[in-house]
């Protein structure tokens, strides 16, 4: 999804993640500003307890992606979600489904509704959809937070 | 520990960068990355850009592990350690592990996919599993609707046999009865099946007369064969003991559905069941049942999907449901169906089944099938009277017919389950004909209401259900709710005939 959206580009065959990969994307927030997003990219878990705490170590905010097609990367979604709580204290989170293209939306709506899950939105890095309009918006909410301050 | 890290150092794998507070390099000994003197270290890699931002939060020292910190296909995962040092400095310390990481890439990559993989397995699974239940619920559903409008049709098929035809007609009327009764065996075929699907069957064991099934099969077989110009043969080891205790309606529902396979199948030549004994021992017998024809024989590729459900090969008569069957009647007995067979030449199908024997073999009275319809005995003085309960018109009329035409009875007709107790009250009635589906008030509800009437006239009238719903636990049910008996449609106008004769007679007594 980050070399979707920094590369915008996608490849078929899927190299799992190991660590993390750290990219830059300069983000236009609007026609006078700019925001430097530095996107760390950590592997996936099965439990969010084992991640490495110094790799949040910093964060502004986090993105946290589950795939839509796969039922067991949402089953411990609140669980993680909490744990993210309490290792990133007051860090603001993003969930997103990913691979939509794979699935019937409505179907996958219902699904995670029926989970009481709720997400930001339903991206698919294939095509490309959502993915800007997910990274623009945190760097749009980032830079607010940073005015705010 | 020293002598590694002077090693490391030598061999050009760890890099040590001393930077300023903001990040701004201070040393390096350029070598893993030429970086200069004054230049902001995150210019080397995004990486680096948060390093002063991230000291600026720890104590004293962090680590990370597995960075990539290479670009396109230059490839470098390092482990990274960063220091506070004094004076406000930082010190970055990169151990370049990149051989390391690529074998455990290598471990992760396979983990994963076969974890994926399995996942996909799981869901295609239940998705079948979903397909499997759907299919089964619409067949169940199908059937049962099929069930009313069959009646019907063998009930009518009945009475107009009465009535004066032509030769014409009666040869048409003729091959009406053999259709119907194809449908009605492709019925309970599709329940049967339905029913195995669903885990609804049960064996019922109990003893039976070994040497009357095989003649049974003999004289069922021998017929069909020769209608077919072909050979029929039945042999059976005499050793086996003539009174065996299994489930032998099921036993003979499988044997039955592997002959009427191979007569289908078989154009020329022969059709022979074996049946052998493996084993003796205690009271347990292993016997070999075999069915050989000289048939189609089935093509190779065949062989894996011949026992699902509606599978067939070519444009045959039936619904493909009876060796789906086999199999599940099979694998309720613990065991299982094997093949032989080649396409052209025939084939051979053949089971194992343990089955228990009486040690003291019983003395049985052989029961003669009787030949003669029965008729309720009438009484003498008068005609007997019968409520009718059944919503759907078409049946209700076809029962009619059949009970009117014996003369042997007064009807009367209610379509309604709300207006029976006043029918019942009402009147004094012989016999109840109910349907348990009925408008309002269901049938076998209704029988719990009558069974817990104070007055004896009424709280033991015979009752005889009607239903659609042919499963066993099903028909139980209506009779420990207190129907004396249940009849399953579609049924022959015999069979309801015997049944009313039988429950008369009881009461009578």
């Amino acid at each position: 999804m980050i070399r979707r959206f920094v590369e915008n580009s996608f490849s078929e065959h899927y190299t799992v993640s190991i660590g993390v990969h750290i990219l830059k994307k300069v983000v236009e927030i609007d026609p006078n500003n700019s925001v430097s997003l530095i996107l760390w990219d950590l592997e996936g878990t099965d439990d969010l307890d084992h991640i490495r705490e110094s790799y949040l170590l910093g964060s502004h905010g986090i993105i946290y992606v589950f795939d839509v097609s796969r039922p067991t990367t949402f089953q411990n979604i609140h669980q993680d979600l909490a744990t993210l709580d309490r290792k990133a204290k007051d860090v603001p989170v993003k969930v997103v489904g990913n691979k939509v293209d794979l699935v019937d939306l409505s179907e996958v709506t219902e699904i995670l509704e029926n989970h009481t899950i709720s997400f930001d939105y339903l991206a698919s890095a294939k095509t490309g959809g959502k993915v800007n309009e997910l990274f623009e918006q945190l760097a749009k909410m980032l830079a607010s937070d940073a005015e705010e301050i | 520990m020293l002598k590694k890290f002077k090693e490391n150092h030598e061999n050009g794998t760890t890099h040590f960068i001393l930077t300023d507070a903001k990040g701004v390099v201070l040393e390096s000994n350029q070598t893993l990355f030429k970086l200069c003197t004054g230049a902001p270290v995150g210019t080397l890699h995004p990486f680096f850009f948060s390093i002063p931002e991230i000291m600026a939060t720890v104590r004293e020292t962090t680590s990370f592990h597995c960075v990539q910190l290479g670009s396109g296909d230059d490839n470098l995962t390092a482990d990274i350690e960063v220091y506070k040092k004094k004076e406000n400095t930082i010190l970055i310390v990169v151990h370049d592990l990149t051989k390391h990481y690529l074998s455990y890439q290598a471990m992760a990559q396979s983990r994963n996919e076969s974890l994926i993989d399995s996942e996909l397995i799981l869901l295609k699974n239940h998705e079948l599993q979903e397909r499997e239940r759907f299919k089964n619920e619409f067949i169940q559903n199908f059937s049962h609707e099929l069930r009313n409008p069959l009646t019907n049709i063998i009930a009518l098929t009945n009475i107009l046999k009465r009535t004066d035809l032509t030769s014409e007609q009666m040869r048409i009327l003729s091959i009406l009865k053999d259709s119907t009764s194809n449908l009605k065996l492709m019925l309970e075929d599709i329940l049967s099946i339905s029913m195995i699907a669903k885990g609804k069957l049960m064996l019922n064991p109990g003893v039976f007369n070994f040497p009357q099934l095989v003649d049974f099969l003999k004289l069922t077989y021998n017929t069909r064969a020769k209608e077919k110009e072909l050979v029929f043969s039945i042999t059976a080891d005499e050793k086996i003991p003539e009174y065996l205790e299994g489930d032998r309606l099921r036993l003979l529902q499988v044997l039955t559905n592997l002959c009427d396979n191979a007569v289908k199948y078989t154009k020329k030549g022969s059709i022979a069941l074996h049946i052998a004994l493996n084993q003796k021992r205690a009271n347990t017998v292993n016997l070999r049942f075999g069915v050989k024809d000289t048939g189609a024989g089935i093509p190779q590729e065949s062989l894996d999907t011949i026992f699902e459900s509606f599978e067939q090969l070519g444009p045959t008569e039936g619904v493909g449901l009876g060796l789906a069957i086999v199999k599940g009647l099979l694998t309720l007995m613990d065991t299982d169906i094997k093949i032989d067979s080649t396409a052209g030449k025939g084939s051979h199908f053949y089971f194992d089944v343990n089955l228990t024997y009486p040690l003291h073999q019983p003395e049985v009275p052989v029961l003669k099938e009787r030949s003669k319809k029965m008729k309720p005995k009438r009484k003498k003085t008068s005609k007997y009277k019968v409520l009718l309960v059944e919503d759907d018109e078409q049946v209700q009329a076809a029962l009619f017919k059949i009970l009117i035409d014996t003369g042997d009875f007064y009807i009367d007709v209610v379509s309604d389950g709300a207006l029976v107790m006043e029918e019942i009250v009402n009147n004094s009635y012989d016999i109840v004909l109910m349907d348990v589906n009925l408008p309002n008030i269901s049938g076998d509800q209704l029988v719990k209401v009558i069974r817990g009437f104070p007055f004896k006239n009424i709280k033991k009238i015979p009752i005889i259900g009607v239903t659609a719903n042919s499963y066993q636990a099903d028909k139980n049910s209506y009779l420990k709710m207190g129907m004396n008996a249940v009849l399953s449609k579609p049924f022959e106008e015999d069979e309801l005939l015997k049944t009313i004769s039988r429950l008369l007679k009881k009461n009578s007594r």
